[in-house]
């Protein structure tokens, strides 16, 4: 399935999706020096981010996410892009400092046709992302 | 994106490296967000958190910052009374909190000097020499300031990255989006107030703290507040919407400059909402914020965001002559250039002698009680400000609870030990 959006950090990746239902922030559901998601969830606590394809509906939180996406790039502990509803500039900056590609303005709602553990192509340059079951 | 021939010459590497770096982030920024061009800004505010690495990067090749440029507190506790943090159990060693820096410290402030960013190590930037004037662009690090310059003196700063606030800086640029745009500033919720008077800072946080947590990101306007509201006043009321939920900026009719009326926050409009709140949505707020079950008390924090000279004038004249429990850490936050005024006020001395002890350190998110608590046999802290005590208990995985109350009844607390409701 192929879902058009609109292009907030450019370059092509492909990986594994891990969805979040809620708003996310790299500052407090991320530990940049695991690379695994802390979000107190069964499905995601522990999880591993790392080359995964981050699927959200929105950032929140400390200005100071970016911070930990560039610490984990550097460590790479990073996920390999951002998938999400709707961007706001925390979660925009975390996905341009750490070089990653991420799309928003999907035409299809992102969380309810990619599932985790979901095969994704992301092409941030023309905000494309492609969705293999 | 629409670039000025300087802006085109930023971003093609003609004023070094860090600059290019920095315009990059800017335009990539402003695309993501369909901004049409780049505005001057006046100033920024640059979280300490930065790593030397990203620091490095973004700032390469750049003699001076463009703009006024001011710094957030950093996290280290000890710089204003090393003795009395030690005294407290807060250890002078530098080295535990290496895991928020990735990166030597002193390296990271000799790039700040450098670039000219004035050291002043606190959350409160207007107080000193960062005061931005209606319709400023700024760039700010730390949620409470941002929202107190953009709602109190209607300067235009919106939720921002650090990354960002490094990048506006080096280049004296922004996108041009968010708050900058008169038709994003408008009130889209109206707060009437019910019955409310005779507030304490601690009403006024409880009410910021509920309209946020009622509001998201939505743009607010409170009428019926007292014209005279005062900066600190202002403060306690702002500075927890962005905590309970993502507030830009909250319009106080006859207070804030671009909100003369109603009808001129609401910018002609009707709001998409109303809220109506009175003392029960107060004590409902409250409530959220107090965890702790006990009337006993390990800990007294005040100055999140950092005390003005009038708060610590308060504190002195509600501490003179009078002792802080044994059993109890009393612990004052403020800005190094606060200090020194409190010092020659004769403040710090009452204070001190009082068993108070001084920080310029964060006492919110970062505080480092959050962590260092339970291993120093801190489990219970009063505090009189929304924020702090929001932050204390999430970043602390809930271990530290709370009672959050006025100045009055935390210096209360912090003489006998007990905490007494009103």
């Amino acid at each position: 399935m192929k879902l058009k959006g609109h292009k907030i950090n450019g370059g092509k990746v492909e990986g594994e999706a891990i969805v979040c239902s809620d708003a996310f922030s790299f500052l407090g559901d991320f530990d940049p020096t695991t690379g695994n998601c802390t979000i107190k969830s069964p499905e995601l606590e522990g999880k591993s981010m790392i080359d995964k394809i981050l699927v959200c509906p929105t950032g929140k939180g400390s200005s100071r996410g970016p911070l930990n996406t560039y610490r984990a790039m550097k460590l790479k502990k990073s996920p390999n892009a951002i998938v999400c509803i709707e961007a706001e500039p925390v979660l925009a900056a975390a996905a341009i400092v750490a070089n990653m590609p991420m799309v928003d303005r999907l035409d299809k709602n992102p969380l309810e046709v990619i599932k985790t553990g979901d095969w994704v192509k992301v092409d941030g340059d023309n905000g494309i992302v492609e969705v293999i079951q | 994106m629409f670039l000025t021939k300087e802006e085109e010459g930023m971003l093609n590497g003609e004023y070094g490296l860090g600059v290019q770096r920095s315009m990059e982030l800017l335009v990539k920024l402003g695309e993501a967000f369909d901004a049409e061009k780049m505005i001057m800004a006046q100033s920024a505010h640059i979280h300490c958190a930065i790593s030397l690495d990203l620091l490095s990067e973004l700032t390469e090749g750049a003699a001076q910052c463009r703009i006024t440029t001011t710094t957030h507190p950093t996290p280290y506790p000890n710089l204003l009374d090393p003795v009395g943090c030690k005294r407290i159990g807060l250890p002078g060693n530098y080295d535990i909190y290496e895991f928020i820096h990735a990166g030597p410290w002193n390296k990271i402030e000799a790039i700040f000097k450098r670039l000219g960013y004035f050291l002043t190590y606190t959350c409160v930037p207007f107080y000193v020499g960062n005061l931005p004037k209606m319709g400023d662009v700024i760039s700010w690090g730390g949620t409470s300031g941002a929202i107190t310059a953009t709602s109190m003196f209607s300067a235009c700063g919106s939720r921002d990255s650090v990354p960002a606030n490094v990048a506006t800086s080096i280049t004296g640029r922004a996108p041009y989006m968010g708050m900058a745009i008169k038709e994003n500033r408008y009130a889209q919720v109206l707060v009437e107030l019910d019955s409310l008077n005779n507030f304490t800072n601690a009403d006024y946080g409880a009410l910021g703290y509920y309209i946020g947590g009622k509001t998201g990101s939505k743009n607010v306007v409170i009428s019926g507040l007292p014209q005279g509201l005062t900066l600190e006043q202002f403060r306690y009321l702002v500075s927890p919407m962005p905590v309970s939920g993502a507030t830009n900026i909250c319009h106080v009719v006859g207070v804030t400059p671009e909100a003369r009326s109603l009808d001129e926050a609401l910018g002609g409009r009707k709001p998409e909402e109303v809220i109506t709140v009175g003392k029960d949505h107060i004590k409902e707020a409250v409530d959220r914020l107090t965890t702790a079950d006990s009337d006993r008390v390990d800990l007294v924090k005040l100055g999140c965001p950092h005390c003005s000279i009038a708060e610590l004038r308060n504190i002195a004249s509600l501490l003179a002559g009078r002792k802080v429990h044994p059993n109890v850490r009393l612990f004052v936050a403020t800005a190094k250039q606060i200090y020194v005024l409190a010092e020659a006020m004769g403040y710090v001395d009452v204070i001190k002698k009082a068993g108070g002890v001084f920080t310029n350190t964060c006492i919110g998110s970062q505080d480092p009680f959050n962590l260092l608590g339970p291993k120093l046999g801190v489990e219970i802290v009063a505090t009189n400000s929304a924020r702090s005590a929001h932050y204390s208990a999430r970043t602390s995985g809930g271990e530290i609870k709370l009672l959050y109350g006025s100045t009055e009844q935390c210096i209360d607390a912090a003489i006998t030990g007990r905490w007494r409701a009103t």
